[in-house]
């Protein structure tokens, strides 16, 4: 942030090459939603029936951990561009908390419909319910990944690059981007 | 012509322009071979039955066995691939380690991830009077190999991603590390195809296949183009490439 | 640290929060009207509520609001294209009713 002038100079946060993989993850999500949402649509009492047996509250609590998790990732961003790395590590650190309780709660869930006899193989829409949630948890652990990096980047004293930190930053964001929109067609 | 004799002879990249145009005109030759010779591409259903398998053969017969032929005779183009793939790890600031694995991984790969399904759909086509139900059996056994072993492609890709993200040299673009992620990625989109004969996850499920193709499809023209790059920006030094403005001056 | 940069990445947070919040008086809107049409106008005020969050989170969280204009356009773009291929397939599968 330029003092005189009071206008920060635009640029882009992180590598712009993150940006790639962003866009282009959002592209192929947005082809398996395109999919989920045609097929619903075509059998939609089966999808509307097996949406029932989902609990809005497990999607709203994950959804408000998400977004809690991106707002303190963007104040590790915030604090790391101002120097003030141990308050960089603390946002860092609960935002890995923020997502490591939605990583037990989405397990949670699905022990809980499991046992309730909806699994992966139940039906159609739970074959689209476990695969949306599935692959979006694998992109959790990643993000867990790039929380780790951070981490390393921030303890050392010199070399430390803000750069890596905000490309880490902006995948967790999508993380969070791509779990907003799977709970507003899977819940709704 | 002349000019080709006098690269052949004297350019120090011929090896590299070597490898790089065997592994265009493999892509091509696979392309041809699985999709409009032998029909093996886009997947024939696997919720067929016996009778409708055997259809499928009977049909595909004469493009199974010539095209399958073709696959068998060419396939040593792999290894050049892999070797440039590898050459760009070795080019890398990164250890040894990575090219090596990664060479060790794909040569292997072959074996389930192509080889098998020639072999298998070969012989099914072989002796057109089979029994339907080992037609079946062959089907199931060829189409399960080539779409359900994708994890050593997996681990290939992100091996090739960390020595991309890791390296200092510059030598590939970052957002091709990261697409070496989305491509790791369909790979495990693929697994449910050992679990679903009908829907979207199948091995030749909208999702499965179809999305996923296009993903490899979008990463194989990038890593042709980059590996193109390479070559024209090596300088065979051990230290940062130069800009493709700059090495092609 | 920016007091109002905080300040700001909270409101946003408040307001993402929210629009979360609205969903749930959707669900049981339809339960008491619990027909078919009803449906439809939640899943599309669903699918116009997660897209004005992707947006939020586009120009809030990954600060491309402070990015060069091609970016923003660029992320517009997408969350245009989403919002066309969700309510375009929703809306074709409507139409293909088995």
């Amino acid at each position: 942030m330029t003092a005189n002038t009071g206008k920060p100079a635009r640029a882009i946060p992180g590598q712009p090459d993150m940006w790639v993989l962003v866009l282009f993850e959002a592209l192929v999500f947005t082809a398996y939603f395109a999919v989920y949402l045609f097929h619903r649509s075509a059998h939609s009492e089966l999808f509307l029936r097996s949406q029932a047996r989902l609990d809005p509250r497990f999607g709203t609590l994950n959804t408000l951990l998400m977004l809690t998790s991106s707002l303190f990732m963007l104040r590790c961003v915030q604090a790391s561009r101002a120097g003030a790395i141990r308050a960089a590590m603390t946002s860092a650190l609960i935002t890995g908390l923020l997502g490591t309780a939605f990583g037990v709660s989405k397990i949670t869930e699905w022990i809980r419909l499991v046992h309730g006899g909806s699994g992966f193989t139940s039906n159609e829409f739970f074959e689209y319910y476990f695969f949306l949630t599935g692959i979006h948890f694998l992109h959790l652990l990643i993000g867990f990944v790039a929380i780790g990096v951070i981490a390393c980047q921030l303890r050392r004293r010199e070399r430390r690059s803000q750069e890596v930190v905000e490309t880490c930053a902006t995948y967790w964001h999508t993380v969070d981007l791509l779990w907003v929109l799977i709970f507003s067609l899977l819940t709704w | 012509m002349r000019s080709i004799a006098w690269h052949w002879r004297n350019n120090p990249k011929r090896e590299l322009w070597l490898a790089w145009y065997a592994t265009v005109v493999f892509y091509n030759i696979f392309f041809i071979v699985f999709f409009p010779v032998t029909h093996a591409q886009p997947p024939p259903h696997p919720g067929w039955s016996d009778a409708q398998v055997a259809y499928w053969f009977a049909r595909s017969h004469g493009g199974l066995l010539a095209g399958f032929a073709i696959m068998f005779a060419i396939a040593g183009l792999t290894a050049p691939q892999n070797a440039l793939i590898a050459y760009s790890m070795r080019r890398m600031s990164v250890s040894r380690a990575f090219a090596y694995s990664y060479l060790v991984m794909y040569s292997l790969s072959a074996l389930p991830g192509m080889l098998l399904l020639c072999v298998v759909l070969s012989v099914g086509a072989l002796r057109p009077g089979r029994d339907p139900a080992q037609l079946h059996w062959l089907y199931d056994f060829g189409f399960l190999s080539f779409t359900g072993t994708m994890g050593i492609f997996l681990i290939g890709s992100l091996v090739w991603m960390l020595a991309i993200l890791l390296d200092k040299n510059r030598v590939m673009p970052k957002w091709f590390g990261y697409l070496n992620l989305c491509n790791a990625l369909t790979e495990v989109v693929v697994a449910p195809a050992w679990i679903f004969r009908t829907g979207v996850l199948t091995w030749n499920g909208l999702i499965s296949w179809w999305i996923n193709i296009a993903v490899f499809g979008i990463y194989t023209g990038a890593f042709i183009m980059q590996l193109r790059n390479l070559i024209l920006r090596e300088d065979f030094g051990d230290g940062p490439l130069p800009s493709l403005a700059e090495a092609t001056r | 640290m920016n007091a109002q940069a905080k300040r700001r990445a909270l409101i946003v947070w408040l307001i993402l929060s929210a629009i979360t919040l609205a969903y749930l008086p959707l669900d049981s809107w339809v339960d008491s009207q619990g027909t078919y049409r009803a449906s439809s106008v939640v899943t599309t005020i669903a699918i116009l509520l997660a897209l004005v969050k992707a947006r939020f989170i586009f120009r809030e969280f990954m600060q491309v609001r402070n990015a060069p204009t091609l970016l923003g356009r660029l992320t517009d773009l997408w969350v245009l294209m989403i919002g066309a291929a969700l309510l375009g397939s929703y809306f074709l599968g409507l139409g293909h009713v088995s």
